[in-house]
């Protein structure tokens, strides 16, 4: 191999390290590290969900020994804390949504409305959906 | 590490997936069944046979294998980042296998529960 193919060393660099600040000390990280966190409270409520339907599986006694579980009060709590995570995560997902363009060639035309009612338009596209589901399960329709 | 990395594509794809249906129906499903499920205006909604006829049909089945385990993925990949943001690169193995070994794990029991319906 010739001395222009030799592999190059690498660049020394020095070891990564974290903003000064992070994870709770400025407001933007602050805002990042609970979007990071809404995972838990998420992957909760989903697991929860799971035993819901492995209850289902298993029978009448089953399904109603488990929807009885949900009324305990710690358990409340619990999935109030999991809905309002799950809520900061979709309207966060959908904020930063409106700053995301699709690639194109050519002058960016301006867009039809103001971006604030475009940031907004997906986030009633959300609850619209959250309603739909609720109506769905409560047989109100 | 070298495998996980090289999947890199299919755990994006799947914390996507995830990130939008989690955003779509969670709240919803939050709502609906784990806050007032055991009330009285859930009552007839959620009712054994009406509960059962609803998530043993061919969409029902869909529609929890779907959010679920998209679910299970999204919060894995976004568990595994947190704990690198957290803890550094020392973690880098064990936040990434700890974090999709127990999506998997989500993955089998979702679909074990939804096909014993």
């Amino acid at each position: 191999m010739s001395s222009a193919h030799a592999k190059t060393p690498k660049t020394p660099t020095a070891p990564a390290r974290k903003p000064s600040g992070f994870p709770l000390g400025w407001y933007r990280y602050r805002n990042y590290t609970i979007f990071a966190a809404t995972c838990i409270p998420m992957a909760i409520a989903a697991v929860e969900l799971l035993l819901g339907v492995a209850a289902l599986g298993k029978g009448e006694e089953a399904w109603t020994a488990w929807l009885a579980t949900l009324s305990a009060p710690g358990l409340r709590a619990l999935n109030a804390i999991c809905l309002y995570f799950a809520i900061y995560f979709a309207f966060r997902f959908g904020w930063v949504g409106r700053k995301i363009a699709a690639g194109r060639i050519g002058p960016i035309s301006k867009p039809p409305l103001p971006l604030s009612i475009l940031g907004i338009a997906p986030l009633g596209g959300f609850v619209t959906l959250w309603l739909i589901v609720f109506v769905i399960l409560g047989g109100f329709i | 590490m070298q495998l996980i990395r090289k999947l890199e594509p299919i755990w994006w794809l799947l914390f996507g997936a995830g990130g939008f249906i989690a955003a779509f129906f969670l709240p919803g499903l939050i709502i609906g069944v784990l806050l007032l499920g055991p009330s009285e205006l859930m009552s007839s909604g959620l009712s054994y046979s009406r509960a059962h006829a609803l998530a043993s049909s061919p969409v029902g089945r869909l529609f929890l294998i779907a959010v679920l385990t998209l679910v299970f993925w999204h919060c894995a990949h976004h568990l595994r980042h947190f704990m690198l943001d957290l803890f550094g690169h020392a973690v880098a193995p064990i936040a990434a296998y700890g974090a999709y070994t127990l999506a998997l794990f989500g993955t089998i029991a979702t679909v074990s529960a939804v096909l014993a319906l």
